[in-house]
């Protein structure tokens, strides 16, 4: 149901954050019943934009408009009454609430004064069933895993009746199903009339659900290209002006002397029985639906959880269950839930990037040494492009992609021996992400062993020169060579062996 | 068991048996005198810890409580010597005490300065200029004159033995806790204590919330004031000593966790009763001031412990869960597709 009829219509819009201008005069048109992609690359202002269309940030300058009049949207209240509604990036859930308590919160259904929990619940409930989102009603947010907050999230923002859907990447924690779900929800909406803005990093969805693609790039809009016109090649040029290095496969050199064994591994009912050796010199990839327990078996590694059963060898010595103990020997983590267990948020960057380093930043293990400290920390910051490149800023000002290349900067600068790499790229722009791959390409070819968990099947095939897939708690498959293909992955996540078929 | 009764029934199981032994150990224990004084002093308590217990679910702290009693106690009595008839007393108070929760919130949700410096700070001033209005006599000396208003000392009297103040806390907690459970405030106060970050883009009126918080304390602590000052028939300038940091450890020692989003009005009620017996209870045995302190403080650490080995085990039950939830449900969805 596209039509020519505009709902919302941004002009010049400006925003400075201390002095430092993030969007420098933004032109949006989202028409009626359209997706209207948003692409750029991390920190171009893109999330800045919306927060703005939706009221929580205040603008310096331009005019928005909606459905051709002049309006001010000052609170989340006006955007709300104007019918846009957001997902953000960083989720915006209250822990210790209910799902219900949750979607309903600053919109209670009230009745006579008081807010009607029954009418609230057979609305969400409601609203599960339609979307067929595996969550319970009731459950309290703060023991969801990631997928799960963000259905809620999704939830929050379908729960009233949008003109104008903003979904600032969405499915970075959605499994492919999960995904599909929401793509049919979208396309029912826009059906109905309505409009989603769609911010995403993932090339493919953006080429199957986009009507419009709008590409920014360092604070102003860059191009608009029709459904017809977008190719990878035009939009990645758009984004990062330049053409994107190619990655390509080379011959792997594996240390089999540098291993990691992981024997009869189990961990609570989560894990049953994994066994598998990494080997120094090559990124070993695990794939496997959502919440089939990869994040545990990382941090069972690493230390941050206790392994309920099995042995973890390096080079035939059995591993320390301590996380200190562990990062000494050469250990790094870059967890998958960045926000509360990757970096803090208050401290500025050079902390962040330092702080697992400061067992060779100070002197006697006591006094700091500052001018290292600094060194190190404008190092990493300079060699993996954060931006903006200032050590002084609290990491939550950063744009999501940038927080995550502070985290992983914190352990590439470290001299690891082992790397355990939990969505690595979460939000990360195409550009950046190509370099971040040969960044840990060189960490494995040094002779490090390389762990990766990624739900992106791209990044898994493309960067892993040996595929696990985890299933019910056990390895499934071991793919390697040729047979790791996007399709073998996602089939043998769920319980089907390609092989089988042919072998027989 | 759901969590939050297991929580409240730890603190009940506490006032047990603090009561048992106090009981076993001393003679006059038992007595319904016994009780209702008990009753009466946890009232006084429990009034402030009522309303605190909004502003520390709410995510802050308030320090400053009292010395809004101490000020709200001379409004009092100032009002009963003018002759003003005792339900004017008693609005005046509480206005008084809202004016000072309003100073307070008002420095934190405008000013933004730390609610913890604010109110440790403003708790100085309200005593201060509570000085300032004290009765004094012909050399300026500070006296206590005893009030004599009929319809003001009503609000110190008892029926049967019961306390107005008794009756007055325990009726105000049932709304308080229905307040806190059933209200759209209450649900606010709640989120805002346990994310304030999240509230604020789910559109939840922050600023104006946290203001109201303070100042509903501001009305509890002008409400405890009322009740004591009537009791006593007079006021003096350490009237509300110490009772800031008492009413914040009732809250504590109830469930009300520093830092908000946990905790209601039956915490903060079973808080007080518990902090009285230990602070009174302990009289009855005659020891010296330092046994006293000794004991008071060691009981006190030990309540907030048994918070905190709950609260250890209820995380890793939560943990449990989440994991039972994604195996049972999360492994299939892409099957279904
Ligand atoms: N609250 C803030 N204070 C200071 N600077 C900020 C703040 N929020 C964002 N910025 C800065 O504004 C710029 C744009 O950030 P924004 O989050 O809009 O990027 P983005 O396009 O969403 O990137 P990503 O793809 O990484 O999410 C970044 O340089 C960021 O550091
Ligand atoms: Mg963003």
């Amino acid at each position: 149901m596209r039509s020519e009829e505009i709902v919302l219509r941004a002009e010049g819009i400006r925003k400075q954050f201390n002095g430092i201008e993030v969007l420098k005069g933004v032109d949006l048109e989202i028409r009626a019943g359209e997706v209207n992609a948003l692409m750029g690359e991390n920190g171009a202002g893109k999330s800045t934009i919306i927060k703005i269309i939706s009221g929580v940030y205040e603008k310096d300058a331009g005019q928005i408009y909606i459905g051709g009049k002049a309006v001010e949207i000052k609170t989340r209240q006006d955007a709300r009454r104007y019918g846009i509604s957001v997902i953000y990036q960083e989720l915006s859930l209250v822990p210790s609430l209910t799902v219900t308590e949750n979607i309903f919160l600053g919109q209670e259904i009230m009745r006579r004064g008081l807010p009607d929990r029954r009418a609230m619940k057979n609305r969400v409930c409601a609203l599960i069933d339609t979307y067929g989102f595996d969550l319970k009603e009731n459950a309290l947010v703060g023991s969801l895993g990631m997928a799960k907050r963000q259905m809620t999230e999704i939830l929050k923002a379908l729960s009233q009746d949008a003109k104008l859907l903003i979904m600032d990447e969405p499915t970075s924690a959605l499994s492919a199903a999960e995904t599909e779900k929401l793509f049919e929800t979208m396309n029912g909406l826009t059906a109905r009339g309505a409009s989603v803005l769609y911010i995403s990093h993932r090339l493919e969805e953006i080429y199957r659900m986009a009507d419009r693609l709008t590409v920014m790039r360092d604070g102003s809009v860059v191009g608009i290209l029709d459904k017809t016109e977008i190719t990878p090649e035009k939009v990645t040029t758009m984004m990062i002006g330049r053409e994107l290095k190619q990655t390509q496969k080379r011959s792997v050199r594996r240390s089999d002397s540098q291993c990691l064994e992981v024997k009869n591994l189990s961990y609570k009912k989560l894990l049953t029985d994994i066994s598998f050796c990494a080997y120094g010199g090559e990124i070993l990839g695990i794939g496997g639906l959502v919440g089939s327990g990869r994040t545990e078996l990382i941090h069972c590694i690493y230390g941050s959880a206790k392994k309920s059963g099995g042995s973890i060898t390096l080079r035939g010595k059995p591993l320390s269950g301590r996380v200190r103990r562990n990062i000494k020997n050469g250990f790094g983590l870059v967890p998958e839930d960045r926000r509360s267990e990757g970096f803090f948020a208050v401290l500025p960057v050079e902390r962040n990037i330092n702080i697992a380093s400061y067992d060779f930043l100070s002197a006697f293990g006591a006094f700091v040494k500052r001018r290292q400290e600094i060194a190190n920390a404008e190092n990493a910051i300079d060699k993996y492009d954060v931006r903006p490149a200032m050590r002084n800023i609290p990491v939550e000002n950063l744009s999501g992609g940038n927080q995550q290349k502070v985290v992983l900067g914190r352990w590439l600068s470290r001299d690891l021996n082992v790397l355990l790499l939990d969505e690595p790229t979460a939000g990360v722009d195409v550009g950046v992400k190509a370099d971040l791959y040969s960044y840990i390409r060189e960490l494995a070819d040094n002779g490090a062993i390389v762990i990766m968990v990624s739900s992106d099947l791209e990044e898994l095939t493309n960067v892993s020169d040996r595929i696990l897939v985890v299933r019910e708690g056990k390895i499934f498959a071991e793919l390697t060579g040729g047979e790791a293909t996007q399709t073998a992955v996602l089939l043998a996540s769920s319980g089907i062996r390609e092989a089988e078929g042919d072998a027989e | 068991m759901n969590n939050k009764l297991a929580r409240k029934l730890i603190t009940l199981a506490l006032i047990v048996i603090i009561a048992l032994i106090f009981g076993a150990t001393t003679k006059s224990f038992y007595t319904l005198r016994n009780f209702q004084m008990l009753l009466r002093e946890a009232a006084f308590i429990g009034l402030i810890s009522l309303g605190v217990s909004f502003v520390i679910i709410g995510g802050c702290i308030d320090l400053s409580s009292g010395g809004i009693i101490c000020f709200s106690g001379i409004v009092c009595a100032r009002l009963a010597q003018m002759g003003a008839p005792g339900v004017v007393v008693l609005l005046g108070a509480v206005v008084a005490g809202c004016l000072c929760g309003a100073i307070n919130g008002f420095c934190i949700t405008k000013l933004k300065i730390n609610d913890f410096v604010t109110t440790l700070a403003s708790g100085y001033v309200f005593s201060g200029i509570t000085l300032f209005l004290m009765f004094r006599d012909a050399r300026g000396r500070i006296e206590s004159p005893l009030i004599r208003s009929e319809s003001f000392l009503v609000f110190g009297k008892h029926i049967n033995g019961f306390y107005y103040i008794t009756i007055a806390w325990i009726a105000l907690a049932v709304i308080v806790y229905l307040v806190q459970s059933r209200t759209r405030f209450g649900l606010h106060v709640v989120s805002m204590g346990s994310s304030e970050k999240s509230s604020a883009m789910s559109g939840v009126p922050i600023g104006r919330l946290k203001f109201l918080t303070f100042v509903l304390c501001g009305a509890f602590c002008g409400l405890a004031a009322v009740f004591t000052v009537s009791y006593q028939a007079t006021t003096y300038p350490n009237l509300g000593g110490g009772m800031g940091f008492q009413a914040v450890a009732a809250c504590v020692i109830g469930g009300v966790v520093l830092g908000g989003g946990k905790g209601d009005a039956t915490g903060a009620v079973f808080g007080s009763v518990f902090l009285v017996l230990i602070l009174n209870g302990i009289y009855k045995y005659g020891l010296s001031t330092a046994w006293q302190y000794f004991i008071q403080g060691g009981i006190i650490l030990i309540a907030i412990f048994f918070d905190a080995l709950f609260g250890s085990l209820s995380q890793k039950r939560l943990e449990l869960l989440s994991h039972a939830d994604e195996i049972g449900t999360g492994g299939e969805t892409l099957n279904a597709k």
